[in-house]
């Protein structure tokens, strides 16, 4: 593979990220509204009485996993609206590059400008590889920001207890290995998507499909039914790690230039 | 420079292109006529290494098709039908970006070179989206050029451009043929293939005839020339008839139509005769059968023969 060449397929896809006011919108919308949702919530129940949050008062609220048993009922039910929300920031990665993607495959397709592209000497992967890690590298590193953010705000307006569950190793790793790989599969599947379809928003749609795990997930942490420890998260990014290289994979095989040059009409 | 044999292309049952043998020499301008799906931009993406071709072989700068297809495309530039280029850059942004993929040194510098060429370098910084269509088929020309390709093809170069544009590219192909460039172009503009073209080739999916415009025409027509007279008689009809270089002599309003070995050599005797004869000879002029008329002819031709 050639890194030049790469190269310069990274660099055309931001420079037309950069003028495309549309994907710009929809990059930041994602982060800014979750990172004010995250930051409002906590804010408005750190105000809020700890006596709303006792059980004795009838309302029986969240049940807290063995792990947070120990924590009062007020702190716990905030520690666990940001486990859930964390959930939602790991969305970020995952939603921005099928939007990128999907423009990026079938925007050279309403602008005819693919067959030029292809007659370059660029290889398939050189152009795949090219256009993922355009797609990916934006999304993490907003991902990345939104932690960051949503860190430094919950240390400002919440407890130091709530804080340093947000910061604890299971999240800072999730967001370090998993943002990266739930990015880089939803790029491929958007590429897969959009290589097999001619409109956009049906390749956005398809790929939203993977979604439903980590909501699944968040579901089963919101119910007290898993704990997430270190080894899950280990885990999990080894399982994406396979899943992302079957997928990358096939992606590779199924981006067909002949079929792509001849039945794209 | 570009050879084919037994080119053939298959999509599903549909034969886009059959048996196609043809060859191409360094520095020539050849034109591939044929009607829409006859599949000429099939060949055309065969030879481009973009397309595989189902059977037969191909060869592009002594590099073989199918064997050779990164290196064809580096030495090729490719004019698609349309100029595929991305609006939302400036022209100086996606002439750079094809400089980089094609591994030019002095990316800069072509960029500039070509756009200063086709008269584009002071609207270098504007998004191509806003660029009328004459300027994107040109920028589209420099894109293909960038990286000094030997060979050249170019789908349908001229099409929905206004005659100044059309001008102006066709000038320009006429330069990059004085280069020394091998130019590939496939085009239903048969006035412009005419004038362009050292050779054309006429398919329908099938090779129907490859020749230079003026052998099809000869090929087709004989050579004849109209001559025009004061006053037609029986006797100038015989007295034509009878000389030794016609072939066929036929009335015409105003005058006859004589079809003869060569108007070159042949028309000095032939009015000589008639002046001798006393006839009054207004003007003696070849007779013009034009490519489309030569295309329209060998396509009925062609579906006769099916």
């Amino acid at each position: 593979m050639n890194a030049g060449r790469i190269r310069a397929i990274v660099r055309k896809e931001w420079m037309d990220m950069g003028k495309n006011k549309g994907v710009l919108w929809m990059m930041a919308l994602l982060p800014v509204i979750l990172v004010a949702m995250i930051l409002g919530t906590a804010y408005f129940m750190e105000r809020t009485p700890a006596s709303e949050f006792d059980p004795s008062t009838g309302d029986e609220g969240l049940s807290l996993p063995v792990e947070m048993v120990h924590l009062d009922a007020k702190t716990g039910t905030i520690v666990l609206m940001n486990e859930q929300y964390m959930f939602y920031l790991l969305l970020v990665p995952m939603a921005l590059p099928v939007y990128i993607a999907a423009y990026s495959i079938i925007g050279d397709k309403e602008t005819r400008s693919l067959e030029p592209l292809l007659a370059t000497p660029i290889s398939t992967e050189e152009l795949l590889v090219g256009k993922v890690i355009a797609a990916v590298t934006p999304a993490v590193l907003l991902a990345w920001l939104s932690f960051a953010l949503t860190a430094a705000g919950m240390y400002i307006i919440s407890s130091p207890v709530v804080f340093g569950y947000l910061v604890r190793p299971v999240w800072t790793l999730s967001m370090a290995i998993h943002a990266p790989l739930f990015a880089l599969l939803s790029t491929s599947s958007g590429v897969i998507a959009s290589s097999r379809l001619n409109d956009p928003r049906a390749a956005q749609q398809v790929t939203a499909l993977f979604v439903i795990p980590v909501i699944g997930l968040s579901m089963a942490v919101l119910l007290g039914r898993i704990y997430l420890d270190l080894g899950l998260i280990l885990w999990a990014g080894a399982a994406m790690v396979l899943v992302n290289v079957g997928v990358l994979w096939l992606a590779v095989r199924l981006f067909q230039r002949e079929t792509i040059l001849t039945r794209w009409k | 420079m570009i050879r084919t044999e037994n080119l053939t292309k298959r999509f599903g049952d549909n034969v886009a292109v059959d048996g196609l043998t043809l060859q191409v020499a360094q520095g020539e301008v050849f034109g591939f006529l044929g009607p829409n799906g006859a599949g000429k931009t099939t060949t055309m993406r065969m030879l481009s290494a973009l397309v595989a071709p189902t059977s037969g072989s191909a060869w592009v700068n002594g590099l073989q098709v199918g064997a050779d297809d990164a290196a064809i495309r580096a030495s090729i530039g490719l004019l698609t039908e349309a100029p595929g280029l991305y609006p939302r850059l400036d022209a100086e942004q996606n002439l750079g970006f094809f400089a980089k993929l094609h591994g030019v040194q002095d990316v800069a510098g072509q960029v500039r070179t070509y756009l200063t060429l086709l008269g584009l370098w002071e609207r270098r910084s504007e998004p191509v989206g806003g660029f009328s269509k004459g300027m994107q088929q040109k920028l589209a020309i420099a894109r293909a050029l960038l990286h000094e390709p030997p060979v050249l093809f170019l789908d349908e170069p001229t099409s929905a451009l206004d005659p100044e544009a059309a001008r102006v590219v066709r000038d320009f192909i006429e330069t990059l043929r004085e280069q020394g460039r091998t130019i590939f172009i496939c085009t239903h503009n048969l006035d412009e293939a005419d004038r362009l073209c050292d050779h054309v080739a006429v398919i329908k999916q099938r090779l129907i005839r490859v020749d230079t415009p003026e052998a099809l025409r000869r090929g087709l027509y004989g050579q004849s020339v109209l001559v025009r007279l004061q006053q037609v008689s029986a006797q100038l009809h015989a007295l034509v008839a009878d000389l030794p270089f016609v072939h066929a002599v036929s009335d015409t309003p105003g005058g006859l139509r004589v079809s003869l070995d060569d108007p070159d050599e042949n028309n000095p005797a032939l009015v000589h005769a008639l002046v001798g004869a006393g006839a009054a000879v207004q003007f003696v002029e070849r007779e013009a059968h034009s490519l489309e008329q030569v295309y329209f002819d060998l396509m009925r031709e062609s579906e006769v023969a099916a």
